[in-house]
């Protein structure tokens, strides 16, 4: 066996133990979904504000992706951790023996880091996905286009969300991706509501 | 040099995962052994009771150990042994229990 046959056999049997995946799976999802409205604000702010400097937006919007993704996957690797070695110290009280290195403390371990990892990569990817179009702002007729690309963006990362969850919860997959495009439009239908809100003398 | 063992018999308790079926591929992976066969006797909550029986032509008992212990099983009592060139079943004596 190679070595990394080895460490991918070594994975899925840490997984079936720790079931990381499905844990790792709903927090892509949630993470996701996220790091994708969130940005919505961030980019809908900048535009009902009418601010014309892509670089404002795109630093904004950057270090928006750096926060979440840092509190991501900081909170995850914190509350999972704490989860996971509550378990394994509740399963030592019935095994009577130290379980830290065994497969299942092991797996322990690698299911937290996994789970930190997702829980982190996966608002910042999805962030920068949307925000992407503002480095090409340069290379655009104007930044109107950059904001219309970035909210395309958004529209088009809900829309593949909600076909991902759909296809999971083996359900119609093109209307569970219209369900999670609607939230999209309630985040950008609110962003121009508080603008109104707040301009009004 | 030692005698090889032939049987192994062991009483073990273990949580639900990994469960029987790695384990017994994992033991079987081992040098020496030709069977393995893991039987529940008895689940409780969160772990279960599972007797090991190996057989083969040389059992290596500290790998058995290091194989059931990675797993997070400890083992309660060694059952049976049998180590030799064959493989013997106990005798039967008058002062057995009456099994009819």
């Amino acid at each position: 066996m190679t070595p990394l046959r080895m460490r991918l056999e070594q994975w899925r049997e840490y997984n079936k133990i720790s079931e990381a995946g499905k844990i790792a799976r709903r927090a892509f999802a949630n993470n996701s979904f996220d790091g994708v409205l969130t940005m919505i604000g961030v980019v809908m702010g900048n535009f009902v504000v009418g601010v014309q400097e892509a670089t404002v937006v795109l630093v904004t919007g950057l270090s928006t992706a750096l926060a979440i993704g840092i509190s991501g996957g900081w909170g995850a690797y914190l509350t999972e951790s704490a989860e996971r070695s509550h378990a394994v110290g509740e399963l030592e009280q019935f095994t009577l023996t130290e379980l830290r290195d065994t497969k299942i403390g092991k797996a322990s371990r690698a299911a937290v880091w996994l789970v930190a990892a997702v829980d982190g990569l996966s608002p910042f990817l999805s962030a920068l996905l949307v925000v992407a179009p503002f480095f090409f702002a340069p290379l655009l007729p104007s930044v109107a286009y950059a904001y219309y690309a970035s909210i395309g963006m958004a529209m088009l990362a809900l829309f593949g969300l909600g076909i991902y969850l759909g296809r999971i919860s083996q359900r119609n997959w093109i209307l569970s991706g219209i369900k999670t495009m609607i939230v999209g439009v309630i985040c950008i239908g609110l962003s121009y509501f508080l603008e109104q809100v707040t301009r009004s003398p | 040099m030692m005698g090889r063992i032939r049987r192994l018999v062991l009483d073990t308790l273990k949580p639900h995962d990994p469960s029987i079926i790695e384990l017994a591929q994992s033991l079987s992976e081992l040098d020496g052994i030709e069977a393995v066969n893991i039987s529940i006797y008895e689940m409780d909550r969160k772990v279960e009771n599972a007797k090991i029986t190996i057989e083969g032509s040389d059992i290596q008992f500290e790998s058995i150990m290091e194989i059931i212990s990675d797993n997070g099983g400890a083992v309660h009592s060694i059952d049976e042994v049998v180590a030799g060139k064959i493989i013997i079943d106990d005798a039967s004596t008058p002062q057995d229990p009456y099994q009819g």
